[in-house]
């Protein structure tokens, strides 16, 4: 690195002015009473319970998945056996996304890219293959369905499965996501259901695991997509609160459920962690300030259990560098140190193969050895709230707080969170940010490592990305036809006639979708019901 | 430019859209397109130069650089997006120039400017 200008103006992402050092007098006047307050005190930026990490470490939770049901289940065999104490469930996305089957025309004219980043699973019988021999009674499983329009038929299917292993699934725990960010903002979908749908959707979702679920999380709102699409920590913050009243509004609106529980469904988001350390670890001390700020001033909700903000944290991808890869597992680590600083309750570490392909085996069991070598050898989890009474930290955290409600409101006055995706205002922020990023580096102001500077590679480890398997679409059209000719066809199609007739009524959508998945109704034929009730999405951006 | 594949991230691709707006080319973008999408729009928009944004299998970019090579000849390609060292190869051999992530803008611009110059 050279020598800086000791006057250079350095700001971090969110475009807060760095000082050079930090005294008391920095922080600003309302936070200073904060700053003294003890872990498990309200507002909670310092964390919910005293003993943090001591009592509960966080979960070790990769995104996995690939090819075949059969070729997940192997991974997520493998990172369970390797550490991971919780596991996530990826679906193809060329048809799970888009709610296609693999003889959908768009999937058929890229047959070879079907399963590449998920596997397939067009049925509840594909959800079985890949759950063989899980724990999904005493693990943590996330269903995948991160998706809004597939969030009903992936959670009805992992559900669907655990009721045919006889468990009650008033016990079952794990995590669904059904987020807005990642089709909506971040990796636009070819076609999906309306943003008003899609809220529809969520909303019957909170209800019904309120009912028959409670320990299950029933959305996540993932600030992780809106920051990899370009939002700045401050933006991301404020986007994920604006996200979060529409739907307590919403559940609000509907009056079918104490707003407390809804409160409580809402209250599991993830985050990303980026390589600014101090700015994000800042960032989920802030998150838990304004989710208990937000839920009393706004729904007058003062419950501790209620405001316990839950937050799932993924190192950021799109900071993965293509070039020497190796260096990837460095920066890895730096951003899993600001989601544990930040004292996140659950982790998920980028494959240092990231920008090359899905992870290989060993890049998975990096991303798992990282953490654990976090938990076990570095003393991290001995103290709560580490940074808690740093001046530097704690005044970032304050202007993280007071920027991202600043930014909450600009997206109020967009008419919402959903109107800001539906007129491409979101896009427009995110977009501008991109640039300005790409611009930073491609000026010489930000370095990357291997990239920008320090290029010449000599290392002998030599990372060409995961290839996958190759029979995942030939698999996955046999066992479309298998499902056709030995379901009871009567009864999948009175499930999925049945299934219309809701979409088109005002009644909650998940146990029509758990006869349907039950009658072995398939994944594409739901698709197909959407797109005949609900029509498409108008998409703001061009792509 | 398109996307061959139906994995919608938009950055990569929306960047070097600017970019090459900023330094005066008209740039018609497909989004994610299958192969037939992409040679029509070769064919019907008279464009100088395919852009492909690949997020996904080699094989579904190479069969719209064969079909845009089939429709077009005379049409040069270049390609970016996820794209693992083998398969850059593999492209590199069809005669598609490649930018793979950590790619320079400027580079980039100058790749269009000098593939278009003779057209």
């Amino acid at each position: 690195m050279k020598k800086q200008d000791a006057n250079l103006v350095i700001e971090t992402t969110s475009g807060i002015e760095l000082k050079a050092y930090y005294t008391p007098d920095d922080v600003p006047p309302a936070h200073r009473s904060r700053a003294r307050q003890a872990p498990g005190e309200a507002p909670y930026h310092r964390g919910f319970h005293p003993t943090g990490y001591r009592s509960k470490p966080w979960r070790i939770f990769q995104l996995s998945g690939f090819g075949k049901p059969e070729d997940e289940n192997e991974r997520i065999k493998f990172l369970l056996k390797n550490g991971e104490t919780g596991f996530i469930m990826e679906h193809d996305r060329n048809t799970a996304d888009h709610c296609y089957n693999v003889d959908h025309p768009e999937v058929l004219a890229r047959r070879e890219d079907v399963g590449l980043t998920g596997a397939v699973m067009q049925s509840v019988r594909d959800m079985a293959i890949c759950l063989d021999g899980l724990p999904v009674d005493t693990s943590f499983g996330h269903a995948g369905g991160a998706v809004v329009q597939h969030a009903p038929f992936a959670l009805a299917g992992y559900w669907t499965v655990a009721r045919k292993r006889g468990y009650d699934l008033s016990r079952i725990a794990g995590t669904g996501q059904s987020d807005f960010n990642l089709t909506y903002l971040g990796c636009v979908t070819k076609q999906q259901i309306p943003t008003d749908a899609g809220l529809r959707f969520n909303a019957d979702i909170i209800e019904f695991c309120a009912e028959h679920l409670p320990r299950w999380v029933p959305v996540s709102i993932a600030g992780y997509n809106a920051a990899d699409t370009g939002l700045t920590p401050d933006q991301e913050l404020g986007a994920l609160f604006a996200n979060a009243v529409e739907y307590l509004d919403e559940i609000k609106r509907r009056q079918n459920m104490p707003l407390e529980f809804a409160a409580k469904g809402c209250g599991g988001v993830s985050f990303r962690a980026s390589i600014h350390l101090f700015e994000e670890a800042a960032k989920m001390r802030a998150a838990r300030l304004m989710w208990s700020d937000l839920l009393q001033s706004r729904y007058g909700l003062t419950d501790p259990k209620t405001a316990n903000l839950r937050i799932h944290c993924v190192t950021a991808g799109s900071r993965m560098t293509y070039q020497q890869p190796l260096n990837n597992i460095v920066r890895g680590t730096v951003m899993a140190m600001a989601a544990v600083l930040g004292g996140v309750q659950s982790l998920g570490v980028s494959g240092y193969d990231e920008a090359l392909s899905i992870p290989s085996e060993h890049a998975h069991q990096m991303s798992v050895r990282i953490q654990q070598i976090l938990q076990e050898e570095t003393n991290l989890c001995a103290v709560t709230d580490p940074l808690g009474g740093s001046y530097y930290v704690e005044t970032l955290t304050a202007t993280l707080v007071e920027k991202a409600w600043a930014f909450f409101e600009q997206i109020q006055q967009q008419g919402g969170y959903l109107a800001s995706l539906d007129s491409g205002w979101l896009h427009a922020q995110a977009s501008e940010n991109q640039y300005k990023e790409f611009m930073a580096m491609e000026s010489g102001q930000q370095n990357v490592v291997g990239v920008t500077c320090a290029t010449e590679d000599e290392t002998p480890f030599h990372v060409d990305g995961f290839m996958g398997t190759d029979d995942a679409f030939d698999v996955a059209l046999e066992r479309l036809k298998d499902i056709r000719r030995s379901r009871h066809e009567a009864g999948a199609n009175a499930a999925l006639k049945n299934l219309e007739a809701v979409c088109r009524s005002d009644r909650n959508i998940m146990p029509a979708m758990l006869d349907a998945l039950e009658s072995d109704v398939t994944l594409g034929e739901i698709g197909d019901v959407y797109r005949e009730v609900f029509g498409d999405w108008n998409t703001p951006i061009q792509t | 430019m398109a996307k061959t594949g139906l994995d919608g991230h938009w950055r990569g691709p929306t960047i070097v859209a600017r970019a090459l707006r900023d330094a005066g080319f008209e740039v018609i973008m497909i989004g994610m397109a299958n192969t037939d999408d992409i040679v029509r729009a070769a064919v019907d928009e008279d464009v100088d130069l395919v852009g492909l944004n690949v997020g996904g299998h080699i094989d579904v970019a190479i069969r719209a650089v064969n079909s845009v090579q089939e429709a077009r000849p005379e049409v040069p390609i270049f390609a970016g997006g996820t794209v693992p060292p083998r398969s850059v190869k593999m492209l590199q051999d069809l005669g598609v120039e490649v930018y793979p992530p950590g790619s320079q803008l400027a580079d980039i611009v100058d790749a269009a400017q000098r593939l278009t110059a003779t057209r």
